[in-house]
């Protein structure tokens, strides 16, 4: 359902010429399955998010949704995804009703489906009393909720949730885990990017810890515990950042080293 | 393009900006409260003004002629009834105050001490010799009367205190009547023009006065009575006025109108997060900006209009106010607007508002949140207030220059068309709607190129530092120079000519001057900053000024389309100052020109005018700056711009007219070919037969007899036959096409350029 094979995104920057956000990422989700991008702010989530939701182009690689390439394909793609953000992206000056009412027209549901699907949505996600409330007056989680409304209110067999949880209450946070577990049941391939642990072990069938654009390890949870010999997840992920941060110190240490064997032979040869 | 996309990103945004209580206070609250509120505060600022009395003391008013006093002892104007009415307003006084000294300058001290501390608004100091004055005045005339110069007398007498003086009669430079005034305060200047008035009114009663006493009938002196036969209609006298002002506030009102919706709709979206979750819904990029685009244009347009109509009927009331307080000829110039006058304005009004509202979406795009958005409004208005404010100079019309300025020539054509002058406008009404069209499209584009960038929509803060800066200048150096760079390089050379005009002073005096003029200029000014830039932030200066490998049978065809370009070039040029006919200054500058560089050799001529410049300006134009602008798929951009930039380079205005479009036909070559040699074959080929064609006859060289069919001689000069335009026209088309025909390897060439 959503296939990634040595996905590169990298930007001009200033300080350093190029700043790499993403260096050869590959993943694969399946239809009812969770996928959990796991790692810190600044690791990669949410431009391998954009990738997918084809508001970003790769630098190299490939991104495939729904079977269509994020790049050559990008609008039957936007068709096949819902995208949740962590800022919930909720208009201030339109009603729930009119923002997710909005969003399935722009998806091109006839009238009448649309209205049957959205009484729908508004109940299973016990929205009917915001239903008038305009943005500016909602509070975050009936933001998210919103949120999710407009991300499915097409019915898209993939689900892109970037840092949904973040900043929600935790009756909120148990909620959303909740609504996307249901989505799960009905079969839809879910990712899900977070760094909070105990979501992940509550909902993702399998992850990827994703560190300085690259991915560290993914698998199964219990393929994961077991190939690392850490039972507590949390210590695993640790772990894995740490064993990268060393390899990361001792690869620039290393190039310096180079860069300092090196500079006599190449005094040495200018004057010769 | 999705229709139904548009229309639903166009209704939601409106009834988002709709919903926005500051967005409908800007645009529908101000402009209704604001016209009447500036009208009441004008009339009663008028009111105050007209009620001010100024103050003047008269000193030494005894030394006004007995016969013919200027106040009587009640300190009035002692004038008839009809020459008291400037004075309506002064308060005379002549009490003699505490004189620092006794003579002229203790008088003058204290006269300014009391000016300055504002007891009086001014001082009239009237010396002893004043009467002594006038009847010497009195006793020239009277000379010239008795001569039989009676017309001489009267003129000379009527323009008095030697303010215009004729050349034959004496000069009156003193008539011992001295003022003492603040210019630097408002009363101050009003007392002086007030008192001018009433002095000529008493020096006309004199005048009549002792006219009757000489025995000659006063009229002699009244100003001949012109009878004034106005054929314009009323409605086009009231349009005359308003035609100036109305575009102009329509206008700032359609910039500003636009201006804050934009920045909601993109920069408000981006801090909100909505854009991102629009950007990922089916809508594709070119109808979220059509949609944008559309309310920000209602917006703008609802903004004008509610400005124009609430100053329009503010006006309308003041003007009543004026005509039933008799000021007819104020309440005829401000009259109410005719009703087709509107229907031009409001016709101006839909293609500008389309433009700015296209212009303000592109720049409010890169804007990450809506306080760093308002800082882009100043810039924006600064490039587009000159445009909106140029048609108000009185001495500019439309013609097709002032036709050719975006935005302007649009306010001039309306102007034309609300005066009634319909046939200068249909004639310039081609041109307007090509560059207004030309204008919005570009803007268009630019609005969606800036939604499909990565770099605009995802923007990140920015850690700058000069430091960092200039590392990254040096260690990110391209191939070629980056499209900032090239902006950059064209201004350079723009500004530096610029100055060098004021510095290189007006005349050439020898070949000697031509010669190090015209290489201060080339390399100096144009191929230096591009070198130094090639060379400081590129890595291939080869890459960086195009200079590729070109196919023979390309250059070939250059050099070909060099010689049946230039037919057409000549006749461009004709016409070009057929429309603009050169100024006899600049007409004799080049004569002089055109001498100096007759008596030089060909070949040295050649190679200073012909082959330098064709060189340093294509490997400047057509090289560094294109390739710079060509990135990104930037052809467009790189032809258009380089073309304008050539063309300035040209300060004469014929000149320039025809290098730019000179230089879109070698932006085309040169995107064509990839590189900059072909263009500086047909430059090099066109300097050469302007030159060349203009060097022989005036040598005296003969035209040679095998030319024949292609030149003439006509006036001692070569001209080329007709048939020749048109079939050289026939061979440039058929070598243009040759030359866009590109090879494998020149098709790589321009791929990875436009990277």
């Amino acid at each position: 359902m959503v296939e990634v094979e040595q996905l590169t995104k990298s930007y001009p920057d200033l300080m350093t010429g190029k700043f790499v956000a993403l260096d050869h990422v590959s993943f694969a989700v399946q239809p009812g399955q969770i996928f959990g991008l796991l790692g810190p702010n600044g690791a990669g989530k949410t431009t391998a998010l954009r990738i997918l939701s084809t508001v970003l182009q790769p630098t190299s690689g490939l991104a495939r949704v729904n079977g269509f390439d994020v790049t050559t394909h990008p609008y039957e793609v936007r068709h096949s995804i819902g995208f949740v953000s962590s800022n919930t992206a909720i208009y201030d000056r339109m009603t729930a009703w009119e923002m997710v009412e909005y969003f399935g027209r722009l998806y091109g549901i006839a009238s009448e489906r649309l209205t049957d699907r959205m009484e729908k949505i508004f109940a299973d996600l016990q929205m009917n009393e915001i239903r008038d409330v305009a943005g500016a007056r909602m509070s975050t989680g009936m933001r998210q909720k919103v949120s999710i409304a407009r991300a499915i209110v097409h019915d898209p067999p993939v689900l892109i949730f970037d840092e949904a949880s973040l900043g929600l209450d935790v009756m909120v946070a148990r909620a959303l885990v909740d609504i996307i577990s249901g989505l799960r049941a009905s079969g839809k391939c879910i990712i899900f990017s977070t760094h909070i642990m105990r979501e992940v072990e509550r909902l993702c069938d399998r992850v990827a810890i994703l560190y300085r654009g690259r991915i560290l390890a993914s698998g199964s949870l219990a393929d994961l515990t077991e190939r690392y010999e850490e039972t507590d997840f949390e210590e695993l992920f640790f772990k894995l950042l740490r064993t990268s941060d060393r390899a990361h110190q001792a690869a620039i240490a290393g190039s310096d080293a180079v860069m300092a064997m090196a500079a006599p032979t190449l005094e040495a040869g200018s004057n010769r | 393009m999705n229709w139904r996309h548009i229309q639903l990103i166009y209704h939601r945004e409106m009834r988002d900006q709709l919903r926005d209580r500051r967005t409908l206070f800007t645009i529908a609250v101000l402009p209704l409260l604001l016209y009447p509120l500036i009208g009441l505060l004008m009339m009663q600022v008028a009111q105050f003004n007209r009620e001010y009395s100024v103050r003047i003391r008269v000193v030494g008013h005894e030394n006004w002629p007995q016969a013919h006093p200027l106040l009587d002892p009640q300190r009035k104007l002692s004038l008839p009834a009809s020459a008291t009415e400037p004075a309506r307003l002064i308060e005379f006084s002549t009490e003699p105050w505490p004189v620092d000294g006794e003579d002229l300058e203790g008088l003058r001290r204290t006269s300014s001490s009391a000016v300055q501390l504002d007891f009086v608004d001014a001082v009239l100091i009237v010396k002893p010799e004043f009467q002594a004055h006038m009847q010497r005045r009195l006793a020239s005339a009277s000379i010239k009367v008795e001569a039989g110069n009676a017309p001489e007398v009267a003129t000379d007498l009527a323009e008095g205190d030697g303010v215009a003086e004729q050349a034959t009669a004496p000069k009156f430079i003193d008539d011992g009547l001295e003022l003492v005034v603040n210019l630097a305060r408002d009363h101050s200047q009003l007392a002086q023009s007030r008192l001018q008035r009433v002095l000529d009114s008493w020096q006309q009663s004199w005048i009549s006065k002792e006219l009757v006493l000489a025995g000659i009938s006063p009229q002699l002196v009244e100003p001949l009575a012109l009878s004034q036969t106005d054929v314009s209609p009323v409605s086009v006298r009231r349009a005359m006025l308003w035609s100036k002002v109305l575009p102009f506030v329509m206008l700032v009102w359609a910039l500003t109108g636009a201006f804050y919706p934009a920045i909601d709709l993109c920069a408000g979206e981006k801090e909100r997060g909505t854009l991102e979750t629009l950007l990922s819904s089916p809508a594709r990029r070119n109808e979220i900006v059509w949609g944008k685009l559309f309310t920000v244009a209602t917006f703008s347009i609802s903004s004008a209009l509610l400005n124009l109509f609430s100053m329009h009927a503010t006006a309308g009331l003041i003007v009543k106010q004026l005509a039933l307080a008799g000021s007819s000829q104020a309440a005829d110039a401000l009259g109410p607007l005719p009703i087709h006058a509107l229907g031009w304005l409001v016709l101006l009004l839909l293609p500008m508002a389309a433009f700015f509202s296209a212009l303000a979406l592109a720049v409010a795009a890169l804007a990450r949140s809506t306080k760093e958005g308002q800082y882009y409004l100043m810039p924006l208005l600064l490039v587009t207030l000159p445009l909106v404010s140029l048609p108000m100079i009185p001495s500019l019309s439309l013609n097709l220059g002032t036709s050719l300025v975006p935005v302007s020539g649009a306010v001039f054509l309306v102007r034309s068309l609300i005066e009634g002058r319909y046939a200068e406008a249909l004639m310039h009404l081609p041109v307007v709607v090509m560059v207004t069209i030309a204008c919005c499209l570009l803007s268009i584009r630019w609005a969606i190129r800036q939604f499909e960038s990565e770099s605009v929509m995802f923007r990140e803060s920015d850690r700058w530092n000069l430091q960092s800066w200039l590392h990254h200048l040096w260690r990110d150096r391209g191939m070629t120079a980056s499209p900032a760079e090239a902006i950059l390089c064209g201004l350079i050379i723009l500004v530096a000519m610029f100055f060098a005009q004021f510095m290189a002073g007006s005349s050439i005096a020898d070949w000697n001057a031509v010669v190090r003029m015209t290489v201060a200029v080339q390399i100096g000014l144009i191929l230096m900053p591009c070198l130094l830039m090639a060379i400081f932030l590129t890595r291939s200066l080869r890459h960086a000024l195009r200079i590729h490998h070109v196919q023979p049978s390309h250059l070939a065809a250059a050099i070909c389309l060099g010689v049946t370009l230039h037919p057409t070039y000549t006749a461009l040029g004709n016409a070009i100052r057929y429309v603009y006919s050169l100024g006899d200054q600049i007409q004799a500058a080049l004569a002089h020109f055109s001498q100096l560089i007759y008596a030089q050799p060909l070949w040295a001529v050649l190679l200073l005018l012909a082959v330098m410049p064709a060189i340093c300006e294509e490997l400047t134009f057509r090289g560094f700056i294109f390739g710079g602008l060509v990135k990104q798929g930037g052809a467009l951009r790189a032809i258009l711009i380089t073309s304008l930039f050539f063309g300035f380079t040209h300060t004469i205005l014929q000149q320039s007219i025809a290098a730019t479009i000179m230089g879109l036909m070698l932006g085309l070559i040169a995107w064509r070919t990839g590189g900059v040699v072909c263009c500086i074959a047909v430059h090099v080929i066109n300097n050469v037969l302007s030159i060349g064609l203009a060097w022989l006859p005036a040598n005296h060289c003969e035209l040679p007899p095998s030319l024949s069919w292609c030149l003439r001689v006509e006036n001692d000069t070569w001209l080329y036959q007709p048939q020749w335009h048109t079939i050289s026209v026939g061979i440039a088309l058929v070598m243009i096409a040759i030359l866009f025909n590109r090879s494998p390897e020149t098709q790589r060439v321009v791929q990875v350029e436009a990277l």
